[in-house]
């Protein structure tokens, strides 16, 4: 009784996945983005995202795990455009995590907020919940165009309607790359031997991926950086995602 | 206990067996294909179930010439990564390159031979087997040979580069053919032109904006589709944050802002047309303000005379401050780089811009200098001869020769000048005159649907090439494409499908010609490469070079820069200067808008209109999907009366198009743009019917120097329809509300 | 008591009895018209839905939940006033209430049986909704407890078993009234459904003790569900949802959406069921009275709502009020205004408060604005939370549309068979209340 009560107290210790050997974190530095979407389309090819079709992006369902959002600033001739793609935050205190009622999305203990295909219902609670709204719900069963489907990714699961889905980040290379290391008698996952397909495709090196746990990881020292802020930091979802703004000049 | 009889016990087999049987001829009659999980008993020996495989190869999307990896799981190509070791992509890919799965995998590619069996252009095609189809053409060919007529034969294709394009050539000399010709929209005629003026060097130059501290930019979108955009792209990350301390500035000088516009510092929208104006203006400053020290000085600033700010800043409507300004930065940065391209390099003044452009470096004293311009060594191939592109120029003489009866067989390749031509100059209605048209081509795209014969072309994740990137990256380099996957359908790499016809045609052809595949062409040429430079490097066997670049995909040799630089003369730079003002087609009143028409990132010049990802990834600046739009600035729409979604009429003297109005905050007033990439009349399922062609209403004005044409000089008037359709975009609200979304504002330049 | 004299023992029975046991072909005309009204714009469009998807129905990225998740607080705030209002009025011992809480109750549990069918129209993947319930499996999974879609769950099944219980309890004596007063089959079935129910002095006195205790019991059970139902939006962090006010704002509309409800079915059973004698003024006048004070309530908590997010004054907050006062719905918010705030301040005249048609016409105006502010709370937050460029509408479909109207079917045809089933009427209480007979007059 002890041991248990011991083990729901480490459970319920918030940041408890500490004591594991990963934080996948991503930094973004929107100084160097472009806002070619060459990450939107890798992520599409990575993760059996849906050929939705074009009834279907008017109607506004489109299912883009990361996006380039577009922000104006200014007037005419002194205007500015602002790319910033979001995607899911993994939040250490995500709100969706708390709404679903089935578990179907949960924090695993790499600090990733997972989403399992097979266990949702479909009640989108989550999407709800979300402030970034990265979260895409399967509102019919996409099919594709023969012979498109033989492009489909094995490692990743193709989704059914009335599943909710979303950035996983990459999950099936951390899990290929865990392997690796196992396989070589490692305890660790080296540095940028994860790549999210976004990080990997990125040409201007904008997106940084790594393990947060390790001070010497690329992207801890990316998140010092002092142009570094999370989106909406304000409603204290703690994002594993760090932007480093844009430098005004 | 009952007793059975033998009667009784005879019976119930009898009855059985009948059951029996029947029920087997039953189960026998309703049974299913097995699918089996593992198709294979034996599976085949270069993959084993579950692990992926890379395989190296050459993008084939755009002219940049990436290296990509391509990932198979059970023979399918699965993703598209950039190759880690090549120089162009460095590991890196755009969504264009990501996309190439789509046309290996895309639903409409031409599976076999077809041939023509209604009215030309009607897309009524009959499958034909390969021995047919290469007949017909080969005894079509060959008796044009025999009669010493092979000059009727014309070869079209897109930019080919590498072996291929040797191939072609060696094909159509021994035909006795010189009518070769490339054909590629986006190919930088007038750049190559200017830099011959200004540098001397038909090679083009590396620019190297990864070094650059000051970045100039006419109108080249260097970012989205200007030469190496991946490239570019890795240029500019480290331009602005890959310095410790030292963060790179860019400038973006277009009347609308692209990609390249965004990512800006600042982004100046001059006057159309009057961008390399702007140049001269910045280069007298650079002189009069004393940032040039050259021995040349004064022969500079006689030259520069009539280029004062005050007077350029009139006719460019950019204030005399910021062309000061802009002076001074660029004069005192450490390292500044000027480019042109995009509309800037397509104005009647096209190649005068651009030489205005190249001034700015020589007076930034960037040549040969990190952060400027460098100037390419040889490239990697001994043998490869001068660019064949055909320009504009080139392409009205073929319709000439076609509407004159001189072409009897016209072969295309990759190049679609049906879409990518002006409608007035009639390219489609020149073919009409053309007895034979065969199409290499692996979809059927505009020109393809005008073809007689269409023999279907594997894609080049099925084939085997090789390539040289032009630009270079500074040193030599050469990549090997190899197919990553089997060939999916009843097609052939389009080297030997020339091959086949050589053999077909006959004669010294097959001789010369004597290889079997486009692979063994391509490794004798790689050996001899190689026994060429044979005492370059380490001592190695031939095989196990092949064996290493094709695992590489690329072969370079880092460091080898041309020893001897071409030092451009100033004399020649001075001589070059002309007043680059472009011309418009249509008169202000009656046209009072200047048509901007841009190259996407998404579809490049159209080619990428097939494939779906692409369709589906919304357009950078505006999120706009699966449609065309003709952009208006906002104060422009009010005076108009003009709402998104509003359908207009865009009427230019050479035609029309209707699109609907989009509002987007970043045009100059007066100028309107749309998109080039879409208005397919065939080309797919994905493509056909959606949106319009900018470059079918473009005025046939051609380039002062390069007579290549200037598709950025074009007026149009703007006509209300009264229809509306919904213009579909991704975006909700785009201003940020005062929301800190895009972080605290901070200036840690 | 009763407008048109006092009836007998004997009437009571009679009249009450009559509903179940005669049944003419109006009766099955409307019961045939609710039920294929209910299949074709219920079950069909909701079939098709299972088929292709929830794309069948208008929302998208932008606002995934729609019209189902608005109807389904529609429908279980339609079932508020039923049992609690029955439970309260029981204990604070008012006489007006006892010809009118069994069709309340009824009422209570026809909605929230409803207001379940909705939950099944919204989820995706309505196949698997047995998973939301903590049945054990061998894999060891378990609802998420920190949900407020569990809370609703139980919350939802708890309230719904106790207020079955609640009507069934009440129903005994009268299910023996039915026994006794036929014969064959019903007259077996209805022994059973009465328990052998004799009317000893005992049992009287079990059963009242009984029904006050599950009366006090339901009381806190009907003001949590509508306070966890509340909770699914305001544990949100949506602007626009996430309130304190949220659960006394939604429990009270729920009493309010309820009493309207309430009114209607009176008026139906005094015209269709001809229980003139025992619905009449003083019924309407409470009921009416009622109706204003809540009103207030639900005023005053609008107010309050609209204040805090003015007073919040983040760009969030801000945004989603001006969506909700002068966007697309605006329309919708201020014809909900109309409804439930002001239109309810004209039963403070007597002379509409003592009309049946004019307080049938206010409380269906009351339940129609009841089902917008439902509808607005979905349809205006969602759309627009934290990020401009992810902003977009929602709109419902015609599928939707069809299964809002079809609910309402489903809910007659409930009621239709209940009527058969249970005395509508609660008898005994009637008679309770009737004033004692004197041999003598």
């Amino acid at each position: 009784m002890s041991t248990f009560v011991e083990k729901l107290r480490q459970y319920r210790k918030p940041g408890y996945y500490d004591k594991f050997d990963y934080h996948w974190t991503m930094t973004i530095d929107l100084d160097r983005c472009t806002g070619c979407e060459a990450c939107m389309v890798a992520c599409q090819a990575e993760n059996n995202l849906p050929i939705v079709g074009e009834k279907r992006f008017a109607e506004n369902r489109e299912i883009k795990w990361i996006r380039i959002e577009r922000y104006w600033e200014g007037e005419y001739p002194d205007v500015k455009m602002r790319f910033i793609p979001m995607l899911c935050q993994h939040c250490d205190d995500a709100p969706c995590e708390t709404a679903c009622p089935v578990f179907a999305t949960y924090h695993n203990q790499d600090g990733l907020n997972t989403q399992i295909y097979n266990r949702c219902i479909g009640t989108r609670t989550c999407a709800v919940y979300c402030p970034y709204e990265v979260r895409y719900f399967n509102w019919f069963t996409y099919t594709w165009d023969e012979p498109l489907e033989q492009q489909l990714n094995p490692d990743v699961t193709v989704r059914e309607k009335g599943v909710m889905e979303k950035c996983t980040f990459c999950i099936q290379r951390i899990r290929i790359a865990k392997d690796n290391a196992k396989d070589d008698d490692r305890r660790r996952v080296r540095d940028g031997e994860v790549v999210p397909a976004c990080v990997q495709s990125c040409p201007t090196e904008a997106l940084v991926f790594g393990n947060s746990n390790d001070p010497e990881a690329k992207v801890s020292k990316m998140m010092k950086n002092p142009r570094g802020y999370k989106v909406l930091e304000e409603l204290n979802t703690t994002p594993s995602i760090v932007y480093l703004t844009k430098v005004h000049s | 206990m009952s007793k059975i009889s033998r009667r009784d016990l005879l019976q119930y087999i009898g009855a059985g067996g009948i059951g029996v049987v029947g029920g087997v001829l039953y189960g026998e009659s309703v049974q299913q294909n097995v699918e089996l999980l593992i198709p294979q008993v034996v599976p085949p020996e270069d993959y084993s179930p579950g692990v992926a495989t890379w395989y190296n190869t050459v993008c084939n999307q755009c002219p940049a010439g990436c290296g990509i990896s391509v990932r198979i799981r059970e023979g399918k190509a699965k993703k598209i990564e950039g190759n880690p070791v090549h120089p162009v992509s460095q590991g890196r890919t755009c969504a264009r390159g990501q996309a190439g799965l789509n046309a290996l995998y895309n639903p409409d590619r031409i599976r076999t031979p077809l041939q023509n069996v209604g009215q030309r252009g009607s897309g009524n095609f009959e499958e034909i087997s390969w021995d047919e189809a290469l007949t017909t053409v080969g005894s079509r060919i060959g008796r044009l040979k025999i009669d010493n007529e092979a000059s009727r034969v014309r070869l079209l294709c897109g930019r080919v580069r590498g072996h291929l394009d040797e191939l072609f050539l060696q094909f159509m000399n021994l035909l006795g053919s010189d009518h070769y010709q490339q054909y590629d929209f986006t190919y930088p005629s007038a750049l190559m032109a200017a830099n011959k003026m200004s540098f001397g060097t038909d090679v083009l130059p590396y620019y190297d904006i990864r070094n650059a501290v000051f970045l100039l930019s006419f109108g080249a979108d260097y970012l989205g589709t200007w030469i190496s955009p991946v490239h570019h792209s890795l240029a500019y990350g480290h331009l602005r944050q890959g310095r410790e301390g030292r963060r790179g500035k860019t400038i973006q000088i277009e009347p609308r802002m692209s990609l390249s516009g965004a990512a800006a510092d600042e982004w100046i929208a001059a006057r159309p047309g009057t961008e390399g104006l702007l140049a001269l203006g910045i280069a007298h400053a650079l002189v009069s303000e004393g940032h040039y020290h050259g021995s040349d000085r004064d022969e500079w600033s006689k030259a520069l005379q009539a280029y004062s700010p005050s007077l350029v800043s009139a006719e460019t409507e950019v204030s005399e401050d910021k062309i000061l300004r802009l002076a001074r930065e660029f004069g005192t940065s450490t390292a500044s780089l000027a480019i042109a391209g995009g509309a800037t390099a397509a104005g009647t003044n096209a190649v005068a811009s651009i030489v205005a452009v190249n001034a700015l470096n020589y007076l930034a004293g960037n040549l040969s200098q990190p952060g400027g311009i460098i100037f390419n060594p040889d490239p990697a191939f001994s043998a490869t001869a001068g660019s064949r592109q055909a320009g504009f120029q080139g392409m009205l003489d073929l319709i000439g020769a076609m509407k004159a009866g001189d072409v009897d067989v016209l072969l295309v390749h990759d190049t679609n000048p049906v879409f990518a031509l002006p409608d007035n100059v009639g390219f489609r209605q020149a073919m009409q005159n053309v007895p034979l048209i065969i199409a290499l081509s692996s979809f059927r795209d505009e020109t393809t649907e005008m073809a007689d014969l269409i023999l279907p072309t594997s894609t080049y994740l099925e084939s085997w090439g090789d390539d040289v990137p032009d630009p270079g990256v500074g040193f030599p380099v050469a990549s090997i494409s190899q197919p990553v996957v089997a060939t999916l359908y009843d097609t052939l790499p389009v080297g030997d499908i020339v091959l086949s016809l050589a053999r077909q045609i006959g004669g010294e052809l097959p001789i010369h010609m004597r290889w079997g595949t486009m692979e063994e062409f391509i490794k004798e040429r790689w050996r001899e490469e190689y026994d060429q430079r044979g005492s370059e490097g380490e001592e190695q066997e031939f095989e196990a070079f092949w064996q290493a670049a094709l695992e590489a995909g690329v072969w370079g040799q880092p460091g080898a820069v041309a020893g001897d630089q071409p030092v451009p003369l100033s004399s020649s730079m001075i001589a070059s200067i002309a007043d680059p003002v472009s011309r418009f087609a249509g008169d202000e009143s009656d046209y009072p808008f200047v048509l901007h028409p841009y190259l996407t990132a998404t579809f490049f010049d159209g080619r990428g209109a097939n494939l779906p990802w692409l369709q589906e990834m919304p357009d950078p600046m505006t999120s706009v999907v699966y449609g065309s739009w003709v952009e208006l600035n906002p104060v422009t729409a009010d005076e108009l009366g003009i709402r998104e979604g509003d359908v207009l009429d865009v009427e230019s003297p050479a035609g029309s198009v209707r699109v609907p109005a989009l509002i987007f905050p970043a045009i100059r007033p007066g100028v309107v743009a749309i998109p080039v990439g879409q208005g397919h009349a065939a080309y797919g399922r994905y493509a056909r019917d959606r949106g319009v062609n900018p470059i079918h209403i473009v005025a046939t004005l051609i380039d002062d120097q390069s007579g290549d044409l200037a598709w950025a000089a074009t007026r149009v008037k703007l006509k209300l329809t009264g229809e509306r359709l919904q213009i579909i975009k991704t975006d909700g609200v785009t201003r940020t509300l005062g929301r800190q979304i895009l972080g605290p504002e901070n200036d840690h330049a | 008591m009763f407008d048109h004299g006092q009836p007998s023992y004997a009437e009571v029975n009679k009249d009450v009895l009559s509903v179940m046991l005669e049944t003419g072909p109006k009766y099955w005309m409307l019961l045939g018209t609710t039920m294929s009204v209910a299949g074709i714009c219920f079950f069909m469009p909701w079939i098709y839905q299972l088929f292709v998807g929830v794309g069948a129905a208008g929302m998208n990225r932008n606002a995934v939940w729609g019209s189902y998740l608005s109807n389904f607080i529609f429908w279980i705030g339609l079932s508020h006033s039923g049992t609690l209002l029955s439970a309260v009025l029981h204990i604070t011992n008012s006489p007006w209430r006892k010809a009118i809480y069994r069709s309340a109750e009824a009422m209570t549990l026809f909605s929230l049986m409803t207001a379940a069918m909705f939950v099944m129209v919204h989820l995706g993947r309505v196949w698997f909704v047995h998973w939301s319930f903590p049945i054990p499996n061998q894999m060891g999974l378990w609802p998420n407890f920190r949900s407020p879609l569990m809370f609703d769950v139980m919350a939802i099944t708890t309230y719904l078993t106790a207020s079955s219980i609640f009507i069934y309890m009440g129903s005994v004596p009268d299910f023996a009234a039915v026994r006794d007063a036929s014969t064959g089959l019903r007259r077996r079935l209805y022994t059973i459904f009465s328990f052998g129910w004799r009317g000893t002095a005992r049992e009287w006195h079990t059963l009242g003790w009984a029904y006050t205790f599950f009366a006090i019991f339901v009381i806190p059970l009907a003001v949590s569900v509508h306070s966890i139902v509340s909770w699914d939006f305001a544990l949100s962090i949506v602007p626009g949802l996430h309130h304190t006010i949220f659960a006394p704002y939604f429990v009270c509309g729920a009493i309010f959406s309820g009493t309207a409800g309430i009114v209607t079915v009176m008026y139906c059973l005094r015209k269709f069921l001809n229980f003139e004698r025992y619905i009449g003024q003083v019924h309407l006048d409470s009921l009416g009275k009622l109706l204003i004070t809540l009103s207030l309530i639900w005023s005053y908590i609008n107010i309050l709502e609209l204040f805090s997010s003015w007073y919040g004054g983040t760009s969030f907050e801000l945004e989603a009020l001006q969506f909700k006062l002068t966007g697309f719905y605006a329309p919708l918010y201020w014809e909900m205004i109309l409804f439930c705030a002001f239109v309810p301040l004209l039963i403070l005249f007597k002379k509409i408060r003592w009309s049946w048609n004019k307080m049938l016409v206010i409380s269906i105006l009351i339940n129609v604005g009841m089902l917008t502010e439902r509808f607005i709370i979905v349809a205006t937050s969602q759309p627009r939370k934290f990020l401009p460029d992810a902003f977009g509408f929602y709109f419902p479909s015609w599928i939707e549309l069809s299964i809002t109207v079809g609910a309402f079917a489903i809910f007659a045809t409930l009621f239709l068979i209940f009527i058969k089933w249970v005395p509508a009427i609660s008898i005994y209480e009637v008679k309770e209340t009737l004033k004692p007979l004197r041999r003598d007059a």
